[in-house]
């Protein structure tokens, strides 16, 4: 997922000063007019999703990162800035929206995580109106449909409804 | 920008313009460079050795943005040893199209500035022209992309600067746009459809998904095939439309920079004049003919194609903001250990916070200044307990030095520190605190305490009064002050200390099987309460009054303290005790310090006892109940809350000995260091004393005059 960021100033403080490569630009076959010189581009905020299984908490965890266009990470107070208002609101506000950053069980690295601790709780409670879930569990796909249809909400992204009607048949 | 004004043939119409490309972007993701550092420690060393690596890019999936050549930490070689020298150039898939390059990582940051780019490029150059020439470009297209990167790891600020090129063979002359279009505008519908169609097919085949250059070949009834490029000839036979379409990074309405050593590969070997591009983009996983491109252009073939000598000149250093300069990239923040440490400790107590305790203050834990007198097993504990709460600033007040039994029960200590007659014990514990939590503040003081009733001679005098005057700094420059030494007397002075400055003070004493932790009450000449009211105003002048606040250690003792050292029964030696002792005694310290820091009242709070609240009955405080005293024995597995009231003949903080105190400063301190009796004899318990002397008889029939709240057992 991309979020364009309006074209704001980096925060220098994060970057080595740039040094001036002596002479360079005027070595011969720098570029030639072939090259498109590009305007100044938006800055781009990527992010990476993982949805992971806990074995301990026996759930779905979701695992996400962000990073800069040029691979610098990003931080949780700059991470809350791109997202939506109500999705701050969501992660500021309900009990079961906690962001915590700890190793990625696969790849080793910081990544941040939602807690996973009242995930089990209100599964329980979205599939309590629902008859044939109650009696016989949740296939995995509407499981997970289910699942990233409110934790997507705490990351900005929503879930279109045609994906719960599609499992469905 | 160059100055290499290209002829243009005579072929083209005036209003004929330059094909223009648009740069390639890089991204390093940290994970590269993580794996990057860990191989330059413990695998390369000094070895500057151009090291073989992948890059990954896909086709452009964003209206708005284009796609990177990415590197991640696969794109470098798999483990540690020798035999992998070669990185796994393995199938990517439909996301990750492995692209050959090669990187210089260079071993100081003056060699990464002068390596030769101009060089380093036409090396890079000279690989693809080689592929190309020789046709393995046709066999295995994605070595048209080689790429190169110069680094410089600075592993000590965790600082990487680096620079990527993509060397484009330059065609000479350049080629020319003739038309531009949208991919949905130049096929006809059938054609839009059958492409797309063919486009996801060979997307989703594990086979083809990461082969970026291929042909689209269209039958006259406009069914559309994908082939490799090695079936060119193949195609020619029917009669086809023939395209060269490649995954296109960009977003933009120009083509993107793979292009350009297509078309070198092209105008030499099929010596092609008129050709026709697919500029293949994605949207969600799917063909995108709306943001795709058909580009038609004119190409001259560049001469000597078979002439190994004349090698086409090549561009591609990548800009950094519009200009020809190195990037460079911190990443302290996520690859530092010591930061990863402190974020992890920070977002566990953030997590109690969230879950348990809401109103949980960590400003307040860790910006507090903690003062530990005595670094033993109690001072050990304490000390530990208190980074685990967050509080980051703790300063260790200890003579000795750590002698061989200590290890087992002072538990920051280890056998390394006995050797050699023993570090000392303020030194090596605040170091055994950085080597748990390097973010910690932590610092030792090695020091006596003066005490009363151990007299000092003229010589000893000068650095009693240091002594003196070193403690008061201390304590003064802290918020909370505990008290974990062994003997009664070296509590005294630290008391006086903080009864007079209103310091957070804790005592934590242990018996054989039993101990005694409590807070003390504020001094007598505490300032207004924080939240004063009115209706407290009463309060406050008995507080002033010294009638009902809260005592310290000393404050039930009938005896001033003395030399308890000589002559110690069995029983009152406190340094042998049941090892589970102190733990419990520290722990409990540590908590009654945090839930002080958490009542409204600080310091001034009344004391609770169990199964009461002082609080006016509105809601039960977060954490629960705080105690004046608590006293246990683990000889019943039993444990009490006690309340004392300060005593008006306290030898440590009535207001009497405090106003001697501030009077009269050092004068008074010898006094009561050098003259047993001189404490009694000043807060009047030599009266008292020889007053409870004279009631012999009557002794035993007034234990119901016995106030509940002075309990005389001295630990």
């Amino acid at each position: 997922m991309c979020v364009l960021v309006p074209a704001e100033d980096s925060n220098e403080e994060e970057m080595c000063a740039v040094e001036e490569e002596a002479g360079f630009c005027e070595i011969e076959g720098a570029a030639d007019n072939a090259t498109l010189v590009q305007s100044k581009h938006h800055e781009a905020h990527f992010y990476d999703f993982h949805i992971v299984y806990s074995s301990s908490f026996r759930v779905p965890v979701l695992y996400f990162r962000a990073y800069c266009s040029d691979g610098r990470p990003l931080l949780l107070n700059d991470i809350e800035k791109d997202l939506p208002a109500c999705s701050s609101k969501v992660l500021l506000e309900t009990k079961w929206s906690f962001i915590t950053l700890e190793e990625h069980p696969f790849l080793n690295r910081p990544w941040y995580k939602l807690h996973p601790c009242g995930t089990s709780e209100w599964m329980k409670l979205l599939c309590l109106g629902d008859e044939v879930a109650a009696k016989n569990g949740l296939a995995i796909e509407l499981y997970l449909v289910s699942w990233f249809s409110v934790v997507g909400q705490v990351v900005g992204l929503k879930t279109p409804l045609e994906m719960v009607k599609s499992q469905r048949n | 920008m160059a100055q290499e004004e290209k002829s243009r043939s005579g072929r083209g119409s005036s209003s004929s313009t330059i094909l223009q490309f648009v740069p390639f972007n890089s991204l390093a993701d940290e994970g590269f460079w993580h794996r990057l550092s860990s191989l330059k420690l413990n695998k390369y060393g000094i070895d500057d050795s151009p090291i073989p690596i992948t890059g990954f890019y896909a086709p452009c999936s964003h209206s708005q943005v284009s796609n990177h050549l990415t590197l991640l930490a696969e794109s470098l070689p798999i483990g540690e040893n020798d035999q992998s020298s070669m990185p796994a150039f393995s199938r990517g898939n439909r996301n990750r199209c492995p692209v050959p390059g090669t990187l210089y990582n260079t071993n100081t940051l003056e060699t990464f500035h002068a390596l030769d780019k101009k060089s380093l490029l036409k090396e890079e150059a000279n690989k693809i022209w080689e592929d190309i020439r020789t046709g393995r470009a046709v066999e295995d297209s994605a070595v048209l992309s080689r790429f190169l990167l110069i680094s410089f790891a600075d592993l000590k600020n965790w600082s990487f600067h680096y620079w990527f090129a993509f060397p484009a063979l330059v065609l000479d002359p350049p080629a020319t746009l003739v038309e531009s279009k949208r991919a949905s505008e130049w096929f006809t519908p059938e054609e839009v459809k059958s492409v797309s169609v063919a486009c996801n097919g060979w997307r989703n085949s594990s086979l083809t998904a990461d082969v970026p250059f291929f042909l689209i070949s269209i039958a006259s009834n406009s069914h559309a095939t994908i082939r490799h490029l090695k079936d060119w000839e193949a195609c020619q036979a029917d009669n086809q439309k023939v395209l060269f379409g490649f995954y296109d990074p960009c977003h933009e309405k120009d083509p993107g920079w793979p292009l350009r050593n297509f078309l070198a590969l092209i105008s030499s070997r099929w010596n092609l004049k008129s050709v026709h591009f697919l500029c293949y983009r994605e949207s969600r996983g799917f063909a995108d003919m709306e943001l795709s491109l058909v580009i038609e252009a004119l190409i001259t073939a560049p001469q000597g194609l078979n002439d190994r000598q004349l090698v086409p000149n090549a561009v591609g250093w990548e800009k950094n903001k519009n200009k020809y300069v190195s990037r460079c990239i911190n990443l302290a923040k996520s690859m530092d250990p010591t930061r990863l440490a402190e974020s992890a400790a920070d977002l566990n107590l953030k997590l109690m916070r969230w879950r348990a305790l809401p109103s949980l203050n960590l400003d307040k834990l860790s910006s507090v200044k903690c003062l530990l007198i005595g670094a033993g097993t109690l001072g050990c504990q304490v000390a530990r307990m208190l980074m685990a709460w967050g509080v980051r600033k703790i300063t260790l007040l200890d003579n000795g030095r750590v002698a061989m039994s200590n290890p087992l029960r002072q538990s920051l200590y280890t056998l390394d520190d006995c050797l050699n007659g023993g570090d000392f014990k303020a030194f090596a514990a605040a170091k055994s605190l950085k080597r748990i939590f390097p973010a910690v503040e932590a610092k030792g003081e090695v020091m006596a305490i003066p005490m009363p009733g151990h007299p000092v001679t003229n010589q000893e005098e000068k650095s009693v009064v240091d002594d003196c005057n070193r403690l008061y700094d201390l304590v003064d420059s802290h918020d909370a002050v505990f008290l974990l030494t062994d003997t009664r007397e070296s509590r005294w002075l630290p008391t006086l200390l903080c009864a007079s400055a209103n310091k957070i003070t804790i005592t934590a004493a242990l018996g054989f099987d039993s101990f005694l932790v409590m807070r003390h009450g504020p001094g007598p000449f505490s300032s207004a309460h924080a939240k004063t009211s009115s209706a407290d105003m009463d309060n406050l002048t008995l507080s002033d009054k010294g009638r009902k606040r809260l005592g310290c250690y000393f404050c039930n003792d009938v005896v001033a303290p003395t030399d308890s050292t000589a002559n110690r029964t069995l029983d009152q030696q406190c340094t042998v005790t049941r090892p589970g002792l102190a733990p419990i005694a520290s722990s409990l310290a540590v908590e009654l310090f945090v839930s002080i820091l958490h009542h409204p009242d600080g310091m001034f709070a009344e004391g609770d006892i169990t199964n009461s609240t002082s609080s006016s009955g509105s809601s039960e405080p977060p954490l629960g109940i705080l105690p004046h005293q608590i006293r246990g024995s683990l000889f019943q597995f039993s444990q009490m809350t006690l309340v004392g009231h300060s005593s008006n003949s306290c030898t440590a903080c009535c207001d009497t000995v405090v106003s001697e105190y501030r009077e009269k400063g050092i004068e008074f301190l010898l006094q009561a260091i050098n003259h047993p009796t001189y404490l009694e004899d000043l807060t009047g318990l030599t009266e008292l004393k020889k007053s409870a002397n004279s009631f012999n008889l009557d002794w035993d029939d007034e234990k119901d005059d016995y106030d509940d709240d002075d309990d005389c057992v001295e630990i």
